[in-house]
């Protein structure tokens, strides 16, 4: 009820972001303590002031970018349904039993560069979850006839995301504007390997040979613990866990050489444009990341110029969005607006460049960007009020980097951003040659040039 | 002595002012949460969605001196948020905001609430947007939030819980500015408001608020409350047949006199927790519908409404009502169109996967019903919903919307007493609840599916053909005797099938 309208936005993976009020610590409030094995597997702990709460959370680098073979798109997410199929000593039955004996809100789920696994629950069971977590992550035991049969549950998923036309024109997207890189498919993958995934019983086992390893896997725990304690019971649990010696080759993406289109004819929603412009990837310690993020929420946001014309005065558009896909490979920056008049879609389009254009040519106002700085800390620092949202955003930067410090790289490279710093992001990234529009509206074509 | 009387006067409604507080000394933020008791129950007839575009153009508009961008240009370096949200018995707005800024994000507060512009062309933008989700993004964009919503439309259809919360297509059409700002009058006024407040703030600043919001109208709005929908007579199925589904979508319910205000609140809990615990995978339904057989990405049931279930794992806060009902979830499953092209030892099937899947579930509730639970099962589930509750609330935010809607049923902190009344259950208290509330002759069905497959369905349900399930070869050659018994017995499994009708698309919601 309260996001009416959010159903027009396509789902970005932000960074969170932001600046600890106390300049002489460091930005991230808490301290990270890290204990690497000699397994490979890093064990982190952030002591949280949660009585009787902790989150437990295992994230597992593998996702939709390591799918690199011809017929398996769609297989890390596949193989995070299969780890709740039970091992030899807990069949799923008593998998679930012994989940549901825990009390936890336990779950998992796999996006372009991880797979995570999480509870969060009663502290007082820490021994519990590191004993059941530790079990399938090295013991992993599912009959075929489990295999198969979970395939379903995987179309299923399919069958209701893919309900929206917003989910059909991201896949598009996606497929339009990768040739040779693995983030051409969406983490759901391709239909027809879909379909096909029961017959993939074999590469399940080489999958999970290859990445559940723990040189591929960080396990942290936020809240009511001790370091002591969890690095105690992490080497009493993991520490037989046996290193892998698999790396995948991930396509490296060709230079794009012009625009690229993809339109979806659908009357049932309104207009819609998606400019997608190839970004960077991930990176904590360089300067684009950080300033395309800044640049994307001066540009984009509530309070910006282009809402303001477009969404507050003209009303010719109802709801805009921009930002980038963080991810570790090169990937979209995208912005997208829902357009109230098909005979907009031109204008809107020719809107967001004119403004990008502007940043190219004059920067932005200084104040906006000090401004923007103290939105992003005061943002992060309102959002991290309990273990599992403190225990997801270290996911994120873990995903992205292997290493939960990097939070703190990216909080004192956003201080240091500067107007320059945006002005070069714009020139080098929002480009006619790097851009791929996706359009839905009633008409056979796009018809945005 | 004039001055005297106005005195006590005004401390007499203070004293009528309904206050939630939770002090959180170390924390860096407030929140305030305004609940309303209104909600769309109060919607005029041919108006329905007043109370939700009046509660969004208060929370999307401008005030008596700040348009609706300067507000969003003050407090963009804040970080400060506000929203609205509207559910059929309240409507609540929320505020964000760190406690650096509490002094200077008020003014603001205070102007949205009490001095809100009502301009022409906020009024506009909003109302465009409410216009277009229930014309189109209900319909288009999520095909399992269709099928619940309209699964409330046909529950409580003649009654003032049957409309969306957004309205209809119609109503909103014309629904004016005069409209919302006399709604506004009427129904947002200083007798019908619970004030909730969390985090760090001082006593000053909430005494401030208290008495700053003694300034809405004092009109005294009678908001309709516990709706009696009639029990459907048998099993009605509506489907609702649009272009290109990819999938057939199903909730199903009847109404069901309980709600968190009553005893019997825990032990159904229990009951529906063992049944369908909302995206976990110990309940009947996701083991029987999802895990052995995978037909779709999950199955639950509900002994209260629970919002944005598709995005939401735990419970929120905020749509406390007194009008409740049973009902149950069923992903969108397989439909013959889409199976026959991908499997071509299906290719003479006539109908997908729903017809079972609406059998299966019904009777395990119906074996539910007959059997009830058993010792250890219900230990285990009392066990896992004593620690799972607390989950409820781990946040601020989250704390305080559980107590506001504990005051709202007449309780001081619902999670902790529900605790204490889970540790007092018994098996018998559970499986009499069961047989008090639950039944499977009388119900009301919703399925949004593609065109192709809803003749065949509704023929499938109105003769109570039977139903096998359609597994690919490769799925079924590996089942074990049991679940192909079990089938057997699903697939001609009796449905007490009143009335099966298909709408289109464009007919729902009238």
């Amino acid at each position: 009820m309260r996001t009416l309208f959010s159903f027009a936005l396509p789902i970005f993976f932000f960074s969170a972001i932001g600046f600890s009020s106390n300049a002489a610590t460091k930005p991230f409030p808490y301290p990270i303590e890290q204990h690497k094995m000699a397994n490979g597997l890093n064990v982190v702990t952030v002591k949280f002031d949660s009585p009787g709460i902790a989150s437990f959370f295992l994230v597992v680098r593998v996702g939709s970018r390591n799918e690199v073979e011809e017929g398996v798109t769609g297989f890390a997410h596949f193989f995070e349904h299969m780890m709740f199929r039970g091992t030899e000593k807990y069949n799923k039955d008593q998998y679930n039993e012994e989940l549901k004996a825990i009390g936890a809100s336990a779950n998992a789920n796999t996006s372009l560069d991880r797979t995570i696994y999480h509870m969060t629950g009663n502290a007082k069971k820490l021994e519990k979850m590191f004993e059941l977590e530790s079990d399938r992550f090295q013991n992993l035991h599912y009959p075929i006839h489990d295999f198969k049969t979970e395939a379903g549950a995987v179309k299923g998923e399919y069958t209701k995301n893919i309900a929206s036309p917003f989910a059909q024109l991201s896949e598009n997207i996606s497929n339009t504007a990768f040739d040779a890189h693995t983030y051409k498919h969406t983490t759901m993958g391709f239909l027809k390997d879909i379909i096909d995934m029961p017959n993939q019983y074999e590469y399940s086992l080489k999958f999970f040979d290859r990445f559940y390893r723990p040189e591929y896997t960080t396990l942290l725990v936020v809240g009511d613990v001790t370091p002591e304690r969890v690095n105690k019971l992490a080497e009493k649990y993991f520490g037989n866990w046996k290193h892998g010696n698999y790396e995948a080759k991930i396509p490296v993406e060709p230079e794009q050489k012009e625009t690229r289109y993809t339109h979806l004819q659908n009357s049932s929603i309104p207009p819609y444009v998606s400019l997608n412009f190839k970004g960077p990837g991930f990176d904590a310690k360089g300067m684009e990341s950080p300033a395309l993020d800044i640049l994307c929420t001066i540009l984009f946001s509530e309070n910006s110029k282009l809402y303001q014309k477009l969404v507050l005065d003209e009303q010719k558009v109802r709801s805009i969005y921009g930002g980038i896909y963080d991810t570790r490979d090169p990937n979209l920056i995208s912005i997208a607006a829902s357009i109230v008049n098909k005979n907009d879609m031109q204008y809107v389009k020719d809107e967001v460049l004119k403004t990008v254009e502007a940043v190219k040519a004059n920067g932005v106002d200084e104040k906006m960007l000090a401004e923007t700085k103290s939105r992003l800390k005061y943002s992060f620092a309102m959002g991290i009020d309990n273990p599992s949202s403190i225990a997801n955003t270290l996911s994120h930067i873990i995903q992205l980097t292997g290493d939960p410090e990097s939070i703190n790289h990216l909080y004192q490279n956003y201080e240091k951003v500067t107007v320059d710093d945006l002005k070069a992001a714009a020139k080098k990234y929002f480009t006619p040659e790097k851009l791929t529009i996706g359009t839905i509206s009633a008409d056979a074509e796009g018809g945005v040039k | 002595m004039k001055t005297l009387m106005l005195g006590i006067l005004f401390f007499g409604s203070l004293l009528a002012q309904e206050v939630v507080e939770l002090k959180l000394p170390n924390t860096n933020k407030v929140i305030i949460n305004l609940m309303f008791k209104n909600g769309s129950v109060c919607d005029p007839a041919g108006k329905e969605g007043l109370t939700s575009l009046t509660s969004a153009l208060l929370t999307q508009g401008g005030t008596g001196n700040m348009t609706y961008a300067d507000i969003q240009n003050k407090i963009y370096p804040w970080a400060a948020n506000y929203g609205s949200s509207v559910d059929k018995e309240v409507s609540i707005f929320s505020f964000e905001v760190p406690q650096d800024f509490l002094n200077d994000f008020y003014p603001i507060l205070k102007g949205l609430i009490l001095n809100p512009s009502f301009s022409q062309n906020d009024f506009d933008r909003v109302k465009r947007n409410q216009q277009n989700y229930v014309d189109q993004v209900i319909r288009a964009s999520s095909d399992e939030e269709y099928s619940k919503k309209a699964l409330e439309d046909f529950l409580f259809r003649g009654t003032k819980y049957q409309h969306m919360i957004q309205g209809k297509s119609e109503s909103v059409k014309g629904i004016t500015l005069d409209d919302v700002k006399n709604h506004y009058k009427n129904f947002f006024t200083r007798n019908n408001l619970m004030i909730g407040i969390a985090g760090n703030y001082s006593s000053e600043f909430l005494a401030t608020l208290k008495k700053d919001l003694q300034n809405l109208s004092d009109v005294k709005p009678v908001t309709p409350t516990q709706i009696a929908p009639q029990m459907p007579k048998g099993i009605n199925v509506e489907i609702i047949q649009k272009d290109n589904a990819f999938g057939s979508a199903i909730f199903a319910g009847f109404p069901m006199n309980l709600t968190r205000k009553d005893d019997d609140f825990a032990a159904l809990m229990v009951a529906n927790s063992f049944l369908g615990e909302h995206r976990k995978s110990y309940g009947k339904l996701y083991q029987k519908l999802r895990e052995t057989r995978s037909m779709n990405y999950g199955d639950y049931s509900y002994i209260e409404w629970y919002d944005n279930g598709g995005r939401n794992m735990l419970q929120p806060a905020g749509t406390p009502r007194t009008t409740n009902y049973f009902s149950f979830w069923i992903r969108p499953v397989q439909i013959a169109k889409q199976l026959k092209n991908q499997y071509k030892e299906l290719e003479d099937i006539k109908v997908g996967h729903a017809h079972y899947a609406i059998r299966m579930a019904i009777r395990e509730i119906d074996n539910l019903v007959k059997n009830g639970m058993t010792e250890k099962d219900f230990e285990a589930t009392r066990t896992f919903l004593r620690s799972y509750i607390n989950l409820y609330v781990q946040t601020p935010g989250s704390r305080l919307g559980y107590l506001m809607d504990s005051k709202f049923y007449g309780k001081k902190d619902y999670v902790n007493e529900m605790d204490k009344k889970l540790a007092k259950l018994t098996l018998a208290d559970v499986n009499k609840a069961i047989k008090k509330y639950w039944q499977v002759e009388n119900m009301c069905i919703t399925i949004v599916t593609d065109k192709s497959e809803a003749e065949p369905l509704a023929k499938s349900l109105k003769e109570n053909l039977s139903s096998p399930m359609s597994y690919s070869n490769i799925v079924k050659a590996g089942l074990p005797k049991e679940v192909l018994i079990e089938d057997d017995a699903v697939a001609n499994y009796k449905l007490n099938v009143n009335d099966v009708k298909i709408i289109n698309s464009a007919d729902t919601f009238k």
